[in-house]
């Protein structure tokens, strides 16, 4: 929901940009796993087709089976995501509020997390209304019949929620039209490039998306459940063994006997506040010295404790190895020796060789995850001490990597992307599903398609549901 | 649900909806503290400042700084300087990208004319009687469908790919041809300075994560880049039926008033059911209930009251049978001037003593008989409704039907009444 004036060929008023900062739960994908194949829904916006081979169905079950194996095992300790959502107006710098998706219900006394995969439809619905009620009329201010919508989401979205979400956007507030946009692709529109691997650390999960001329490569996408989320998870678990807490009455307490868990905020304040990311040689270290049993390795010395408090008489120290180990999670490699930095090198290799070279030189990092202080300097060192191992050394022939910067904040960048598409008024009307269309069809598209043949085209095409191989790649509206 | 005026909750001073477009629906004069979101206010201090003429002597001027009376944050921990006026001095600070951002976007608008130009030149692409079926105008659909193009568009083998083909600026077609640099990645990122493994935190000074994304442009890490940011707006809100679009409830224009210029709400047309006086209620026995019907409008209302059905879907509560009276009701209409008008005729109502407890204007005193069929716990009865209400000609669209301009309709409500516990 961007809104800018001045810059609009026209009248029309400038649309609304919302970045709904879900990070696919996987949940999805796992049911589909079951049935043996991997359907999922991608959506192309960009400026051509996809031309990938349809070879992503081999690639898929060698590697992504692999992968999805790793991911059910954690799935199961998923049930909810936090997520930012960021909304503003097109054409604007930055969005006008992020906040948390979240409501209050008056009779509950926590928070309701709006974006769940999980929960019945009726329940989500009732959710979306709420919660896009608030974003229009507390935070937007204005009237959503008269401007169109773009939704900056991830590849790997439930249709489910999607669905949902269009049903919400048009039977409810009537919006004039919807536009569903990938979070990956749209952050190349920030830089003015074509090609770049994308890697997006989120909350739930961090996911990689090389993008060529355009055209997101959809087969070689990669994602770990290695975001915000693991990282709170790790510190509480810290926090709880370690940490000793200074109430009013007694002192050096352990944390536990104060407070049976931490509260996620708290977490995930003292995350913001207090971890870094150390440098590849340090971080070697550390991770050396927690999983060697005889424990003859040392770790480095830690940085200092800290004193957090956590209400007026509570005093939480958070001891000094908390801060630069608990961040060490995202790089560690288990037994599958995947991390984040090898999230990067795996899509890569399988990328077509000749794409490889322009992808490596133009890496991307967005997501609230990457910015913690370190991050990026870690990831790169990270990726360019893999490459040596001899596990990319013979598949990878490039060597070097270069990365970019945005001109926002990682955890904006998508949001950017999306806030540039949404200026562009034509495009965005032609490739936009407007109320009509959705009225019409009931159901919105999976991908955008770029050329929208007229409506009589859609009726005429026979409506044999094709075979759910062929699903990815028919452009059947 | 749509916007209908925008004004500022500190100051209530209502704004225009192009200024509030403008000012990002921002206050002029309101700030809010980065640190607890509460609201500033501006506090004046004597400063000796010289006098332009003469160096030596100095008066007392006048500076003004913001300050939180609640967290005790002021402007300057920011280091923003005092200003000398009261309002309108303080500038928010700038995104330091906006320019980037501005070209960028220049640049995807050129290319999106020229998508759009492309398209258009393809759809009145005239048919070639000598061309064969390939470029018929169904083949051109269904082959614009892939976009690749017919076998003449196709791309070259060898030639890169493009898909951007009609997109990206061809040389020497356009005059006035917006380039950008696109972005330079960089082979080295900074590292953390040395001395962050060993520097000790000052929590006072690291913002949180909240203080942060109130200002999504600059998102600063240390307290004293926190900068103040005005004051959001709240909107007033106005409904329009989805069917008709008629105005249902609009709001005041002053902020400072709560009431409606416009407000069609049920309520004011249906009878008001109140609780007048309640025995002991005791298990199992029956006692009698005083109520009140108002008549809130202007005619003659007639109420029914029915016991709910067996089965009724509406009827989960109740705790007690209810046994109501079985006659209608008359009740009078509300008359304004009444009681200014002491000679007005009574009207006469044959009322039945055992069901009309009293009669006063527009209400009516009615006993029903409650019986608590639980031994413990709230007693509540519920029952229904039934009035009849005139449609009045202003409330509808005019439409060619003319038996709906005054016509008379019943309408049945479910009620339910909490009469309180029930007594041992």
């Amino acid at each position: 929901m961007p809104l800018y004036e001045g810059l609009g060929s026209g009248g029309e008023k400038t649309a609304v940009v919302i970045d709904l900062g879900e990070a696919f739960t996987n949940d999805r994908v796992i049911a589909d796993q079951q049935v043996g194949f991997i359907t999922w829904k991608w959506q192309q916006c960009g400026y051509g087709e996809d031309l990938t081979k349809p070879s992503w169905m081999e690639t898929s079950d060698s590697m992504g089976g692999f992968l999805w194996i790793h991911v059910v095992s954690l799935i199961a300790s998923f049930s909810q995501i936090c997520a930012l959502v960021r909304c503003g107006f097109a054409g604007e710098t930055g969005p006008r509020c992020i906040i948390p998706s979240e409501i209050k219900k008056p009779d509950v006394a926590k928070p309701v997390k709006v974006v769940q995969y999980n929960i019945n439809t009726e329940e989500l619905y009732s959710y979306l209304k709420e919660f896009i009620h608030m974003l229009y009329f507390r935070h937007l201010l204005v009237n959503p019949r008269d401007r169109r919508v773009v939704i900056i989401e991830s590849v790997l979205c439930p249709s489910h929620f999607r669905d949902t979400l269009t049903r919400v956007l048009f039977k409810h507030f009537e919006v004039p039209s919807v536009l569903f946009a990938p979070g990956h692709l749209m952050s190349l529109l920030t830089l003015g490039i074509n090609s770049a691997m994308v890697l997006d650390c989120g909350y739930a999960e961090s996911l990689v998306l090389p993008i060529y001329e355009g055209i997101p490569i959809l087969s070689c996408w990669g994602s770990l459940p290695l975001g915000g989320k693991a990282i709170h998870k790790e510190l509480e678990y810290q926090l709880l063994e370690q940490c000793t807490v200074d109430t009013g009455l007694a002192k050096g307490q352990r944390l536990p006997s104060v407070m049976g868990s931490v509260p996620e905020e708290v977490v995930e304040d003292i995350k913001v506040r207090t971890c870094f990311v150390s440098d590849l040689q340090r971080g070697l270290k550390i991770q050396a010295a927690k999983f060697n049993i005889d424990g003859s390795t040392e770790r480095p010395s830690p940085p200092p404790d800290v004193d957090y408090p956590l209400d007026g008489e509570k005093i939480l120290h958070v001891v000094g190895p908390i801060r630069d180990s608990v961040v060490e999670i995202l790089f560690e490699q288990d037994n599958e020796e995947t991390s984040i930095a090898t999230l990067i090198l795996d899509s890569l290799i399988q990328c077509p060789i000749d794409t490889r070279k322009q992808l490596a030189e133009n890496l991307v990092v967005i997501g609230g995850t990457a910015m913690l202080p370190g991050f990026l300097h870690r990831l790169m060192a990270e990726i360019r001490y893999l490459v040596e191992k001899p596990k990319y050394k013979e598949a990878l022939a490039t060597k070097t990597f270069r990365i970019h910067t945005p001109p926002a904040k990682p955890n904006c960048v998508a949001w950017l992307g999306g806030a540039i598409f949404g200026a562009l008024q034509d495009i965005l009307g032609s490739r936009s599903v407007s109320r009509e269309y959705y009225s019409q069809t009931g159901r919105i598209p999976d991908w955008c398609c770029l050329n929208n043949p007229p409506l009589e085209m859609m009726f005429d095409v026979g409506k044999a549901p094709p075979p759910l191989m062929k699903r990815a790649f028919s452009t059947e509206k | 649900h749509q916007v209908d005026s925008h004004y500022c909750p500190s100051c209530l001073e209502n704004m225009p909806s192009a200024e509030a477009k403008l000012k990002k629906n921002r206050c002029a004069n309101c700030f809010d503290c980065p640190c607890c979101m509460h609201t500033l206010s501006t506090r004046a201090t004597s400063i000796p400042d010289p006098l332009p003429d003469d160096p030596a002597k100095t008066t007392m001027k006048k500076a003004y700084y913001l300050a939180c009376g609640f967290c005790r944050w002021t402007s300057r921990d920011v280091g923003m300087a005092d200003k000398s006026v009261a309002s309108g001095g303080w500038q928010e600070p700038e995104n330091p990208h906006t320019q980037r951002i501005n070209k960028l976007v220049e640049y995807y608008q050129q290319l999106a004319q020229k998508e759009k130009i492309e398209r258009d030149r393809k759809k009145l692409v005239r048919r070639r009687n000598y061309m064969p079926l390939a470029f018929s105008q169904h083949t051109i659909h269904v082959v614009d469908k892939y976009g690749l193009g017919t076998r003449l568009q196709r791309q070259r083998p060898g030639a890169p790919i493009s898909a951007l083909a009609g997109l990206s600026l061809k040389e020497g077609e356009d005059q006035k041809e917006i380039k950008i640099e696109p972005a330079d990645a960089v082979e080295e990122v900074e590292p953390l300075p040395e001395d962050y493994y060993t520097r000790p935190i000052n929590l006072t000074e690291v913002t949180t994560l909240r203080q942060r994304l109130l200002q999504p442009d600059l998102q600063p890490i240390c307290a004293s880049q926190l900068y103040p940011r005005h004051k959001h707006l709240l909107i007033k809100r106005s409904l329009r039926c989805r069917v008709c679009e008629h105005n249902l409830s609009k709001p005041e224009f002053n902020p400072t008033s709560i009431k409606f210029k416009i407000q069609l709400v049920a309520v004011n047309y249906m009878p008001e059911v109140r609780i007048m006086s309640i025995p002991n209620l005791r298990y199992m026995k029956e006692s009698q209930v005083l109520l009140t019907l108002t008549n809130p409008v202007e005619n003659i209302t007639h109420v029914t009251l029915l016991e709910c059905e067996e089965g009724d879907p509406d009827n989960i509560n109740s705790t007690a049978k209810v046994a109501v009276p079985p006659k209608e009701l008359i009740l009078a209409g509300k008359d304004a001037a009444a009681e200014y008008d002491e000679l007005a005729e009574p009207q006469d109502f044959q009322d039945d003593p055992d069901v009309i407890a009293f009669r006063k204007a527009n209400k009516v005193g009615v006993f029903i008989k409650v019986t608590p069929q639980k031994e413990e716990g709230e007693v509540t009865v519920s029952f229904k409704m039934k009035h009849d209400f005139k449609i009045l000609t202003g409330l509808i669209r005019p439409s060619e039907e003319s038996d709906h301009t005054s016509g008379v309709v019943w309408l049945t409500h479910h009620v339910e009444l909490s009469l309180g516990p029930v007594l041992p």
